[in-house]
């Protein structure tokens, strides 16, 4: 290992020198606050409408998505997940805990939950498709292995550097959502109570499990499974990068597959072994938010098991095409 | 060379605790989700409701807040505008009176029979939008007394009318009229028992079916009992009203149904709206 510290140490200030991470931290300060405005406005809007009585807000909620139920138009799948958000809803109300309480902690909660399948993957990528191919694309990979050093270390280095700053970036994104959001919804919140633990069956939300969380703590769980998520979105960028010689071409192969999966989850159900396909199971909150799982019979330990295979199957087959391939540009 | 030190220090650390922390949270994610612990460990720190401690007599009010449940018809299927009885009413009562009328809630429901009404009292929610209110717009019975219309209404609308006929016996009509007035009395008694201050606007049933021949003259009768037995309920309490819909729609039918023969259209609506401000102005 002795040698592999020096190589990590590298490969960071090359990050940090090629200024990856700050078009990164870039992109969530220009973005964050255009979705800061946006929900500031329409928050505003249904303020306007009801009174800024959050209660009539939910009632009215519940009794539109009631509404929809009796309709013959509406698909069956959809029936069952409003079905469930009702009932989720109606146990806010009973509980008298407003879910949209406006303020930056919820504001990052949300964004962040709605961010897990395809913006924190994009920036990962922004990081992780580049760092094989880039230096390939640029000749450098030369001038790396003709050092003397194995070449999985000098792979492995970049694999822990590419994990470094996925923690990196996890976190920054949700330090600057909650510091811009913040800013407009004030900065309190922190102990104000999410519902977790609703078990679904069906189309039946077992209450029994539900549990206070004081949103600190939700944000922290929140986090981890991201992070989680984005160490395999990570891994697998990794190995296409380590695939592809260029770094556009790496990232359109990521882009596609992320996108695809958003489409699969959308479709849903019809197509059951979907559910083995990784950017099917991305959206690891939804368990800890009690929203049902595009596929039947998918739980959280189905998904973690999902990705984890799709990540450590990534991560042999960079190191095994990595270390045997020639490098012939 | 000395910042690149510096760098690898900053960066090396930073997230060395950024995993720390992620990986603390991801446990403790699935220690949650696998094995959630019931009981809550908080109280809801959030804001009781505000008790309206204002002067609750309407005439005093600045402000009329109108709250409509019931079935398809409060909800005001049927209106192109989606306005139905409930907003119209709004409009009318505010430019009648000069105050400031806001529509709290819609409850309406599609479809939606005494038997389903009365759970939804018990809800929280309901309540809280009932108790809020000064004027509550009640609109329930069609779905319980012309059981096959909704299914003719979402099904087979636009077909002849003979077909909708024939699905709907006469003699059924009066067959669930004993249990649903006594529902419909348990509705009204629990309204008044959630707000005994609003007052209370019960819209009587029409027959949709006049123009049949079958079913013209048992479906005035049965509508005629209901909305007696109605009446016979309402007229207990000081501050209820039946506001009748029979005579609107008795021989105006295509004037005042939409195109599923069952639900009023706009102008139908906007008949019982007027109805509704003549009744409580």
């Amino acid at each position: 290992m002795t040698s592999v510290l020096p190589l990590i140490k590298n490969e960071t200030i090359k990050i940090i020198k090629k200024k990856r991470f700050y078009v990164i931290l870039l992109i969530l300060l220009v973005l964050v606050p255009i979705f800061t405005y946006a929900q500031m406005r329409s928050a505003e809007r249904t303020r306007e409408k009801f009174n800024g009585d959050w209660r009539l807000e939910i009632q009215q909620q519940i009794t539109d998505n009631e509404n929809s139920l009796g309709s013959d138009r509406v698909p069956d799948e959809w029936k069952k997940f409003r079905k469930i958000f009702v009932q989720q809803l109606q146990y806010y109300l009973d509980h008298d805990v407003n879910p949209n309480e406006p303020n930056g902690v919820t504001f990052t909660r949300e964004f962040m939950s709605n961010s897990i399948t395809l913006f924190i993957p994009l920036l990962i990528m922004a990081i992780a498709s580049d760092i094989v191919s880039g230096e390939r694309t640029t000749g450098t990979i030369k001038m790396l292995l003709t050092r003397p050093v194995k070449r999985w270390k000098v792979l492995l280095s970049k694999l822990v550097t590419l994990f470094m700053f996925t923690s990196l970036i996890v976190v920054a994104a949700f330090v600057i959502t909650y510091v811009v959001s913040g800013a407009v919804f004030g900065y309190k919140g922190f102990n104000l109570p999410v519902f977790t633990g609703f078990q679904i069956t069906g189309s039946d939300v077992d209450l029994a499990a539900v549990h206070g969380v004081p949103q600190w703590k939700y944000l922290l769980m929140q986090g981890g499974l991201i992070w989680f998520v984005s160490l395999t979105v990570a891994s697998l960028a990794f190995m296409v990068s380590v695939l592809v010689r260029s770094t556009a071409a790496s990232i359109v192969v990521m882009m596609a597959a992320l996108i695809a999966g958003s489409i699969l989850t959308n479709m849903a159900s019809a197509w059951t072994s979907a559910k083995y396909l990784f950017m099917v199971n991305l959206e690891l909150t939804d368990y800890l938010s009690g929203t049902p799982a595009p596929i039947e019979g998918m739980n959280l330990s189905f998904s973690l098991a999902v990705l984890s295979i799709w990540a450590i199957a990534a991560m042999i087959i960079s190191f095994l095409v990595f270390t045997k391939r020639d490098i012939l540009n | 060379m000395n910042s690149t030190k510096w760098i690898w220090r900053i960066v090396s650390i930073i997230s060395v605790l950024a995993t720390l922390l992620l990986l603390a949270g991801f446990v403790y994610a699935i220690k949650d989700i696998q094995n959630p612990q019931a009981g809550n460990e908080l109280a809801a720190p959030s804001a009781k409701p505000q008790e309206n401690t204002e002067d609750k007599s309407p005439d005093a009010k600045k402000e009329i807040k109108i709250a409509a449940i019931g079935d398809s018809l409060a909800k005001g299927t049927g209106d192109n505008s989606g306005m139905g009885f409930a907003r119209r009413t709004v409009k009318e009562l505010s430019t009648d009176t000069g105050k400031k009328v806001t529509l709290l809630n819609n409850l309406g429901i599609n479809g939606l029979t005494t038997t389903g009404l009365l759970p939804k009292l018990e809800e929280r929610g309901t309540q809280y939008v009932l108790g809020q209110a000064d004027i509550i717009l009640v609109s329930i019975g069609g779905n319980d007394l012309f059981q096959g219309a909704d299914l003719a209404s979402k099904g087979i609308s636009g077909t002849s009318s003979t077909a909708t006929g024939q699905e709907m016996d006469p003699k059924d009509l009066l067959k669930g009229l004993p249990k649903a007035s006594t529902q419909l009395k348990a509705i009204l008694e629990r309204i008044h028992a959630i707000n005994p201050d609003a007052w209370i606007v019960y819209v009587g049933l029409y027959n949709p079916f006049g123009d049949i021949e079958d079913l013209k003259i048992p479906g005035n009768h049965a509508v005629a009992s209901w909305n007696q037995a109605a009446l016979d309920s309402i007229n207990k309490y000081s501050n209820m009203t039946l506001v009748p819909t029979f005579d609107l729609f008795q021989h105006n039918l295509d004037k005042y149904l939409s195109s599923d023969h069952f639900h009023p259209n706009g102008d139908g609506y906007q008949q019982i709206a007027e109805r509704i401000v003549q009744g409580i102005r």
